[in-house]
Formats: structure tokens, C-alpha cells, sequence
């Protein structure tokens, strides 16, 4: 794999956990991730600490999923039965696939050893001796880095019968997904696992209890699992000195769109999106003013340019009408129209909908016809009902999953905050924005 | 055209990789992509054969998901994205320049000489790098008209090769 121009956090700075060793020469070779003190955390989890204390380190440090849902770890973790015999897994979601997110590529691309790292304590904590990765098929270098780097652990031991001398044996194994938005949702991840169609299934039971192939399974992110090293060799309580009282530690914001900088920053969670934005990114290319961001992946309900001292913090983030979600920052400036890529966005949740529920299959598409009648100059008073019931229906737990939300997520929010621009559009053929794509 | 003796044979390892037979489904439509550059039929009737499942079940699967191409593409083909950070950048024009410069009218069109094909895909997940696209099993980044002309350039020079 070509080397790439690093754009984001790397090297050490006070709050660096995940990046501090990013463009280390080599650091994807076990050789160079353990000069560096690489699977320390893992010999420190297997021969000194029981698997319930590795549990509350992570309990104490207060992290929280990186997937998007932002779910207690620690919680999540007490969920799998102890008393179960026989096989239990941990799977891994490396399918990341929220437009505007790129920051497990970037970190399984720099530190494949440190994601493995984490899933080995992961495995431990959980007393599960099989890992899973479901790495999207896309990912052609992060998959290769993984192969290598697995193959580095057979190799030495770490993966095998004896980890460290450890009776605790060790195997992960990699699962190439094949271009399916719907499987970073756990469950559709788990059915395409077991190599059917990826359709969410109801709950309960929780993966936790009946995983993947029946059997109880813990699924963690890849930002996720890649905090358990630091947080295990410097305790849970240093990690939670990072952040905010709710939102503790740092984590990686992929920072996209019409910003000079672009680039996946890892922040102290309560930082605003104005530094994130303007300050990190470098903000708007000259003579531009930032219109509307996305703060958490095209699912997060947009926030407008007065909006951008909103804090990082996941609940402040919940309380101003957004979430905090997969931490894509997709920054739009006001040579762009709003409804454009209102629509844009409609066409992805109308083409990754599985089907399986009635509003999602049936609203995406609708919205999307009614963008289109908005867009060409057709639409009246009546479409901007119709996207307002479409955007009720697919909301409020209507669908077995998020993405019915997030679609309709998209609709509410833009009209909220850029009713105007609807209304040019839809009743007077007109668009305000100077400059817009020859086609969203 | 039948699998090959060496896909077959492939294919008939997986299931030992997995708890359950079905989950090698996909890893065996994978193998019998390769050989044809899509999925016909016949190979997915015959992938279904050697994993003891129902042909419908196959053809479920694959078409359920994006990365399996159940018409012919071009032997080169690209998958650029135009989700909204790639879009915001420019991705819209870098695909009707592509279509332009291959001589095809819409996407999944493959050219007359079966060289090319191009396809607009959601978010590949490197938007720092915008606008993007997947190629040959690898990224691109940052992509210009130019950029896009000297691989469209070495691709008719090589000729072949996916």
C-alpha cells in the first residue's frame, strides 16, 4: 500500500490516547508496535488481572461505543452471560460506512496491532476465545494490513494456545463484508455474518445472549476496542480525567466537505465544533462562510453555522436536537444547497434501506421522487407536507432499526433550519445558493 | 462458462472456515466473481451446489448486496463515490468526466470495447481524501481530471487486468 499523506492527528500531544504513535515509520508491523510497548496491555490483562477487572477498568473509565450509538462499554460488556457453556464470540464492526466517516479506516490503516490489541482484551474480559472482524469488503488496505498483522500473532504466539503463557486461547479471524450500509446496524452485521441478507432482526434476544451462529456474542466498534490498550495499562481513571462529566475521553472526529483541512482528528470530548471546524479543519476555503454541519455522520440532524459552538459532548449534543453519532463532520459552506443535499442524502437511505420495514422501504423512495419534483421546478406547497409526514413516519421507532430514523433525521432537520430554501424551491422555482453541484 | 477446477476446489474449502456452512456463501461468490468479473446464473446456481444450499437463496444474497455484480462491468472499472463529502468537492463532474473519456452515456454502461465501466457508490469511507474512488482493489485519492485520464490512459495501453 502506497504511503499516504497522514491528514489528521498523529504524533504526541497531551490528549492523544489513540494517535500518539500515528506516523511512527512502520508502526503496522508487530516489530515496531511492540518496541513501542504494543500488547503490554494484553500480557499486563492475561497474567496479572482477572477478566472482572479488566471489566472495570473499563467501567470506570466511562467510555462509551464509537459506532455511533455511544452506548456504556462497560454496561454493553455486562450483558453477556457468565454462565453459558460452550463457544461465545466477539465481533468486531469494521464495516464502518456512515457517509462522512473515515476514522476506523484511518486507524486499522496506521495501527492494525492496536485494534487486534484491544480485541484480544476484549476477548479476555468477556472469556471469549474467537474474534470476528466484519471489515467492509471496500477497505482493500486496512483489510491487507489486518491479514499481515494477524499473521504477525500466529506467527509469535499471541494469536494460538497459549497467549503469554496464558491458558487462554486466542484466535481472530476476518469476515470481508460486501457494500451494505445496513450492517453497521449489529444485528443486520451478525445475519450477513451467517451469510444471508442483511435485515435486522427484532430484539429480543440481544446479541448478547444469542449472537452470532446463536450463540452470545459481544460487538464493539473498532475506535471502540482500539481505546482498551491505553485504558488498560494507564487504568480506567486516567482515561476518564479526559472529557466531559457524561462524555469521557477523547475520540476521532473525520472532519469532511468544504473545509481546508480535512482529516480525522482525535479531540477531548467537550471541545466545540467551532475548534474542530475552524480551528483543526482550518475551516470554509477563502471567501466562504460555513452554512450548515453534520456532527456526527449524514444520520446526525444538521446544525447551522450559529450552532457551532455546540459542544462535543455526546448529551450536550442530544439536548440541541442532533446526536453525536459515528464522529463525521461533514461541513457544508453557503456555495451549497441545502435541499440538494437533502436529496443527496435521501437517495443513499432510499438505496440502503434493507426493505424489511414498511416506512423505511416506502419513504425513502417517496421522498426521493418528491426531492426530485421539489428540484425540477414541479413541486408546490403540498410536497413540503408530504416530506414533512414522511419524516414523521419513518421516526419514532417506527422501523426495527435506525436508518428509517436517520432518514427521516435528515428531512426534519434540514426544513427546520432552511425552511426558506425549501420554499424557494417548492413554491417559486428559485434557488438562492449562487453555486450548486450540476446534479446532487 | 463453469467454475474453474481451482475455484471449485476453493470453494469447497470455505465452509470449514465457519460455525455454519451458509456463512461461506458469500466468500464463495466472491471466488466465482472473480473468474467472470460478474455473477451469471450459472455460476451462482453452481456456488449453490457445492455449499448444499437452494440456487434461490444464492441469488438472494447476492442480490442483496452492492459489491456483487450480477451484469457484466468493464474490466477496469471504477466506483466513485458521490456521497455528500465527495459531491461537496467536485465528485459529481469527476464521473461525467469519466463517462465522457470511456465513451459511455450512463453509469454501469460498459464501453463497446468492454475496456470500461463506471459506477457511482455511497460513502467509501476515506472523505479526507475527497473526491475518491475505488479502482483495481485500491483507492484513489484526491482526483482531478488529469488524474483520472493517466489511469484511463494506462488502462488502454495495458489492456487488460482488473
Amino acid at each position: 500500500m502506497a504511503a499516504e499523506e497522514l491528514r489528521g492527528s498523529h504524533g504526541e500531544q497531551r490528549h492523544h490516547v489513540l494517535t500518539s504513535l500515528f506516523g511512527t515509520e512502520d508502526l503496522h508491523t508487530l516489530d515496531v508496535y511492540r518496541r513501542h510497548g504494543g500488547y503490554g496491555s494484553l500480557e499486563k490483562a492475561l497474567t496479572g488481572m482477572a477478566p472482572e477487572e479488566v471489566h472495570a477498568e473499563v467501567k470506570t473509565s466511562g467510555l462509551r461505543g464509537r459506532g455511533g450509538a455511544g452506548f456504556a462499554t462497560g454496561t454493553k460488556w455486562g450483558f453477556i452471560p457468565k454462565d453459558i457453556p460452550g463457544p461465545r464470540y466477539v465481533v468486531v464492526n469494521a464495516d464502518e460506512s456512515e457517509p462522512g466517516t473515515s476514522k476506523d479506516r484511518y486507524l486499522m490503516e496506521n495501527s492494525p496491532h492496536m485494534l487486534l490489541e484491544g480485541v484480544c482484551i476484549a476477548c479476555y474480559a468477556v472469556g471469549a476465545h474467537q474474534a470476528w472482524i466484519y471489515i467492509r469488503g471496500e477497505y482493500d488496505g486496512p483489510y491487507r494490513r489486518l491479514v499481515d498483522a494477524i499473521a504477525e500473532l500466529r506467527a509469535d504466539g499471541i494469536l494460538g494456545a497459549r497467549p503469554f503463557g496464558k491458558d487462554f486461547p486466542l484466535d481472530i479471524q476476518l469476515y470481508r463484508g460486501h457494500g451494505a450500509y445496513i450492517c453497521g446496524e449489529e444485528t443486520a452485521l451478525l445475519e450477513s455474518l451467517e451469510g444471508k441478507r442483511a435485515q435486522p432482526r427484532s430484539r429480543p434476544p440481544f446479541p448478547a445472549v444469542k449472537g452470532a451462529w446463536g450463540r452470545p456474542t459481544l460487538l464493539n466498534n473498532v475506535e471502540t476496542l482500539a481505546t482498551l490498550p491505553w485504558i488498560v495499562r494507564h487504568g480506567g481513571a486516567e482515561y476518564a480525567k479526559f472529557g466531559t462529566e457524561r462524555s469521557r475521553g477523547t475520540r476521532l472526529l473525520s472532519v469532511s466537505g468544504n473545509v481546508r483541512r480535512p482529516g480525522v482528528y482525535e479531540v477531548e470530548l467537550g471541545v466545540s465544533f467551532r475548534h474542530v471546524i475552524m480551528e483543526l479543519a482550518g475551516g470554509p476555503p477563502d471567501g466562504r462562510r460555513v452554512k450548515v454541519f453534520w456532527p456526527g455522520g449524514s444520520s446526525a440532524p444538521v446544525l447551522p453555522e450559529s450552532m457551532l459552538d455546540t459542544s462535543t459532548d455526546l448529551d450536550e449534543l442530544a439536548r440541541v436536537g442532533s446526536i453525536a453519532g459515528s464522529g463525521g463532520v461533514i461541513v457544508m459552506d453557503d456555495s451549497h444547497c441545502v435541499v440538494r443535499a437533502a436529496h443527496r442524502l435521501l437517495r443513499f437511505y432510499a438505496h440502503e434501506s434493507c426493505g424489511k420495514c414498511t416506512p423505511c422501504r416506502v419513504g425513502g423512495n417517496w421522498a426521493v421522487r418528491t426531492f426530485e419534483r421539489i428540484l425540477s421546478g414541479e413541486g408546490g406547497a403540498i410536497d413540503l407536507q408530504i416530506l414533512d409526514r414522511i419524516q414523521e413516519s419513518l421516526q419514532f421507532g417506527r422501523c426495527l432499526c435506525g436508518l428509517g430514523d436517520a432518514a427521516g433525521w435528515v428531512i426534519m432537520s434540514t426544513m427546520r433550519h432552511f425552511r426558506d430554501e425549501y420554499e424557494e424551491h417548492a413554491l417559486r422555482n428559485e434557488c438562492s445558493v449562487a453555486k450548486v453541484p450540476a446534479h446532487a | 462458462m463453469p467454475l474453474s477446477a481451482h475455484a471449485v476446489e476453493e470453494i469447497r474449502a470455505l465452509p470449514a472456515r465457519f460455525p455454519e456452512i451458509r456463512s461461506a456463501v458469500m466468500p464463495a461468490l466472491d471466488i466465482a466473481q472473480e473468474e467472470a468479473g460478474h455473477l451469471t446464473q450459472e455460476a451462482m446456481t453452481e456456488v449453490a451446489e457445492l455449499l448444499k444450499l437452494d440456487p434461490g437463496y444464492v441469488v438472494g444474497v447476492a442480490t442483496f448486496y452492492t459489491l456483487f455484480h450480477l451484469e457484466p462491468v468493464g474490466r477496469h472499472h471504477f466506483s466513485v463515490c458521490t456521497n455528500l463529502s465527495c459531491a461537496l468537492r467536485g465528485a459529481v463532474e469527476i464521473c461525467d468526466h469519466i463517462k465522457r473519456r470511456i465513451g459511455v452515456g450512463d453509469f454501469k454502461e460498459v464501453s463497446t470495447d468492454g475496456l470500461f465501466s463506471v459506477e457511482e457508490v455511497e460513502c467509501l469511507g476515506a472523505c479526507e481524501y475527497a473526491p475518491m474512488m475505488r479502482y483495481a482493489h485500491r483507492y484513489h485519492y484526491d482526483l482531478t481530471n488529469e488524474k483520472v485520464d493517466a489511469l484511463i490512459d494506462a488502462a488502454r495501453e495495458d489492456g487488460h487486468g482488473r
